[in-house]
């Protein structure tokens, strides 16, 4: 729980053609974190094809499951084999298939549909033009020397269409909008028609058919119309229902795909990293538990009896950065794991901060927010609201229940001091203890950090920051050597002597190894050396009066309180308790928020940032199912 | 905002190649190249050329370059605010649109989608298209209808349109041009009437010369009729306003087209006899240009502008001198070829 479990790299050899059924196998043992596989002798990537294959069997099942509906649950039997590439192929080819057809219907609908809006404009036009008398027989004459061309382009072309046309003595007359669509009639001459026509296809003009009949007869103009929408109508369901028929038909053969994809997705996951082969061999990389060895030997002899070999080694300094950290809490910790994780993620070896994280935010929020009351409200909200908050409810329900702790030690309710006798200290009566008591925890919570900071460079091999850095043991030591100094000026204790004897070497090495590591010429080393060294002397410090917040806030809740009484105070009864009321949910929504990003700044800043990189890698397992 | 961007285009500015730099990479021992790359703040560049003898690099040259620029241009945005943050975001889709076509490419000739991807410029954090989702289309039709569902509805329901008539490439290509750089314009526009003539003079002088080698190009070399040229042309209101394309259009031979240029365009085009030696010294006279503004004390954000135009023709030129080296070329074959790196289009 406080580092990573131990990994080992494994590399499974075994024959290509089973290498689905590999990564399958490595899915269902649920341990597998796939890597990268540098063996140069291995220079093919046999999985690449399954993967493209996989690739786009998933995008056009995607897009079928979109248009025909979800199919149910994916209930993976045991014995389940994965699909071979060539099973893969074909299932991708079928999807195509049915994609297409599918692709074909909604074009022909959507085709369907532009049709009609056409026809709809067309006999807005038809309308317009019986209004003018205009002959269009003898208008839209084929022998005529005038080109006459009726139809729609985007409005916003216009403009540009009318300047480009003129060039050829085209006239362009807008008659009508319908949305974008401009509705116009062109005009010019007929023996430059060809001038234009690759102009007025790259403009997006759609023509209007305008039948023989609808030129010489309006009244059939409507008939024609009618029969055309009534037709068009008819297409229209005929496409639905060939799509409605594909949903129908295709449901058990789609659920059928989904399920085969899912068993073929571990190979295809785990050759994003990069499965390698040569002839019929193909090797999967990654790293499985140490403890976990046994129990994936038993694995692969049941599945592959003994077609297999199995290459494991331990991680090797070099790519420790490279290590995935594989973390296991128990369940009442790992609601405290995502506000880690927004920090960062334990490097493999790294001390991991979780549990003192969990503890210390607890303690800090009681501390900053103590009382019985609000506490209480915040735990019955947090538990009311468990459903919707899922497992950060457990962090809702722990800091109320401290705040309850902290209320009862400092003899507080709903704001109230007086009703109930504080159990250790009120920092309203005692401001001066409070303050005294949270910079005491503040030195040891930076004695922490910089304890878990040397053991963390120890464990990556930096054993020189480790011993000598300011963040180190050097930097330990001159830090509690000015501690013990400043005491004893204070008065708390008596060891100023020996104290300085641990300060001043201790800061003397931390100087020298600053020196040592600055690559400069003589007077900018001098500075960085003395710039470093002072920053190391001021930023312990300041870290450590940071923690004086921590009483702060636990006194500016009692300040709120007493503001909110003060309100109500003014206030006839219903006002009084009006206010209160609302008073309290301000203090609880309000200073509560506040306190828990306070509590949080106090850990990511004044902790995590001393000892933690935060830059390791998750564990993340092969799996048959969407990450 | 004016005092970061002024010292990062300054900072910035001094990696600029001069023609005594190319001259130097051209003739550098191959160890010393990945150095002087880094030195020239092309990190991109030099991690891929000091990889030649190992494992292939996963990205093309081409790929790094614009890598490289929108590296660049990602430090240069991180002021801004509002239009000239629109207009410099913008001036970086044009490499999104080259993907756009690339799809649409890969899509007309069947490729699947890996292959399609493989090609595709990594847009990092100005990438507006999922990439993955229209690789993954099954036509060209189905490619377009996605896009008109994405930011760039406005330039592709245009080609769209365009390519149903016609089903011709060329149709798509050239309205997807038409369209980014009327967008690029239309953002353009308030800065221009914020920041004066530095700004405009910019602006002008790239889509001047735009329209001017587009003209020429459809015109003789694909033998389009003067309407449909003129239409294919970016609306503007520069130099070469829509009157005086409309007349150029209509003139039958590249040399009456050069006759009819405003005076000051023929005194920067003495002898050019083609359309590259015409691009070659509009593209001379572009870099003069953008080198005064980025010298002047002119508002940052067109310090910016002039910086990344030229930027963009220096990667230009290096890429020709690494791509001849890679190929073991002579000294003189990359010089020349350096020459006419010069003359390739934005």
């Amino acid at each position: 729980m406080l580092r990573a479990a131990p990994l080992l790299r494994i590399q499974l050899l075994m024959l290509a053609s089973e290498a689905q059924d590999a990564a399958l196998t490595l899915a269902r043992f649920g341990v597998f974190n796939p890597a990268p596989c540098r063996v140069d002798a291995l220079a093919e990537s046999p999985a690449a094809a399954y993967r493209e294959a996989w690739l786009e069997a998933e995008a056009r099942l995607a897009k079928l499951l979109e248009t025909c509906g979800d199919t149910g649950p994916v209930d993976l039997p045991t014995a389940a084999e994965a699909p071979s590439l060539a099973d893969l192929d074909e299932l991708n080819q079928w999807l195509k298939d049915v994609w297409t057809a599918c692709l074909a219907c909604h074009e022909d609908e959507a085709r369907i549909a532009e049709v009609r809006s056409r026809l709809g404009a067309l006999e807005d036009t038809l309308a317009k033009l019986e209004g003018l008398n205009v002959d269009l027989a003898h208008l839209l004459r084929p022998d005529s020397l005038l080109a006459v061309n009726i139809g729609s382009l985007p409005a916003v072309e216009l403009r540009r269409v009318a300047e480009a046309l003129a060039m050829t003595g085209y006239l362009v007359s807008r008659f009508d909008q319908a949305g974008e669509q401009v509705f116009a009639v062109i005009a010019g001459p007929r023996a430059r028609h060809d001038e234009v026509r690759g102009l007025l296809a790259q403009a997006g003009w759609r023509e209007l058919p305008v039948p023989d009949e609808l030129r010489t007869h309006p009244q059939a103009a409507r008939a024609w119309l009618e029969a055309e929408r009534v037709r068009l109508d008819g297409q229209f369901g005929a496409a639905r229902q060939v799509r409605d028929g594909l949903r129908d038909r295709l449901g058990p053969r789609l659920h059928e795909a989904r399920l085969r994809l899912a068993l073929a997705r571990p190979l295809a996951e785990a050759a994003e990293s990069g499965v390698r082969g040569k002839g019929g061999l193909a090797v999967l990389a990654g790293w499985v538990p140490k403890r976990q060895l046994g129990a994936l030997r038993d694995t692969l002899d049941a599945r592959f009896h003994g077609r297999y070999w199995l290459d494991l080694r331990e991680p090797s300094p070099r790519e420790i950065a490279e290590v995935p950290s594989l973390m296991r809490y128990p369940g009442w910790l790992a609601p405290f794991v995502p506000l880690v994780k927004s920090y960062g993620v334990p490097r493999y070896g790294e001390f991991d901060p979780a549990l003192p994280f969990a503890f210390t935010y607890l303690l800090l929020f009681g501390a900053m927010f103590g009382d019985v009351g609000h506490g209480a409200a915040i735990l019955v909200l947090a538990a009311a609201f468990a459903r919707r908050l899922g497992r950060l409810a457990w962090v809702g329900v722990a800091a109320g229940a401290v705040s309850m702790l902290f209320g009862l030690l400092y003899g507080s309710f709903f704001g109230f001091e007086d009703l109930i006798d504080p159990l250790w200290l009120s920092p309203l009566h005692d401001p001066i203890r409070a303050l005294t008591i949270a910079v005491a925890f503040g030195i040891g919570f930076i004695v922490f950090t910089l304890l878990a900071n040397a053991y963390n460079k120890g464990v990556a091999g930096r054993a020189g920051e480790a011993l000598f850095d300011s963040a180190g043991l050097a930097g330990l030591a001159f830090y509690l050597g000015a501690v013990g100094v400043l005491a004893s000026w204070a008065g708390v204790l008596d060891l100023a002597r020996p104290a300085a004897m641990l300060a001043g070497p201790g800061l003397v090495v931390v100087a020298a190894y600053k020196w040592h590591e600055a690559r400069a010429g003589l007077g900018e080393r001098i500075l960085v050396t003395l710039i470093e060294t002072l920053e190391t002397v001021i930023n312990l410090f300041s870290n450590t009066l940071s923690f004086m917040r921590v009483a702060a806030f636990s006194l500016n809740h009692v300040a709120l309180a007493l503001a909110v009484f003060t309100l109500a105070h003014g206030l006839d009864a219903a006002g009084h308790g009006i206010a209160l009321v609302l008073g309290n949910i301000v203090i609880i929504g309000l200073e509560g928020g506040i306190v828990a990003i306070q509590a949080l700044r106090l850990m990511y800043y004044e902790g995590f940032s001393r000892f933690f990189s935060g830059d390791g890698r998750e564990f993340v397992p092969l799996r048959i199912g969407k990450a | 905002m004016s005092a970061y961007l002024d010292t990062r285009v300054t900072l910035f500015s001094g990696r600029l190649w001069t023609d005594d730099a190319l001259e130097a990479l051209i003739e550098m021992p191959d160890g010393a190249v990945a150095e002087r790359l880094t030195g020239r703040g092309l990190p991109q560049l030099a991690t891929g050329y000091d990889r030649t003898g190992g494992t292939p690099y996963p990205r093309s040259l081409e790929q790094r370059i614009i890598g490289q620029i929108l590296d660049e241009t990602r430090v240069l945005i991180r002021p801004l605010t509002g239009d000239a943050r629109a207009f410099l975001d913008f001036w970086t889709a044009r490499f999104e649109m080259s993907n756009v076509k690339t799809l649409l490419r890969g899509k007309m000739t069947d490729e699947r989608p890996a292959a399609i991807l493989a090609r595709l410029i990594p847009m990092g954090s100005f990438g507006r298209l999922d990439n993955q989702d229209l690789a993954h289309a099954e036509d060209a039709g189905e490619l377009l209808r996605r896009l008109e569902a994405g930011p760039y509805a406005g330039i592709v329901r245009r080609a769209r349109r365009a390519f149903e008539q016609s089903h011709d490439p060329f149709s798509l290509d050239a309205a997807l041009d038409r369209g980014y750089y009327e967008g690029l314009v239309q953002r353009a526009q308030p800065l221009e009437d914020t920041l004066g003539a530095p700004f405009r003079g910019l602006m002008a002088n790239l889509v001047d010369r735009i329209n001017l080698v587009w003209l020429l190009r459809y015109r003789f070399n694909y033998g389009l009729p003067p309407a449909q040229v003129y239409y294919l042309l970016v609306a503007s209101r520069y130099s070469l306003s829509g009157t005086r394309l409309r007349e150029l259009a209509a003139l039958d031979s590249l040399e009456a087209v050069l006759a009819a240029l405003p005076a000051a365009w023929r005194t920067q085009l003495p002898g050019a006899a083609d359309i590259p030696a015409v691009f070659a010294r509009m593209e001379h006279a572009a870099t003069g240009q953008a080198l005064r503004v980025l010298r002047s004390r002119v508002p940052e954000i067109a310090r910016a502008f002039a910086y990344l135009i030229l930027r963009e023709r220096d990667l230009r030129a290096v890429r020709a001198v690494l791509r001849g080296r890679h190929l073991g070329l002579p000294d003189d074959d990359i010089r020349l070829a350096l020459r006419r790196a010069a003359a390739g289009l934005s």
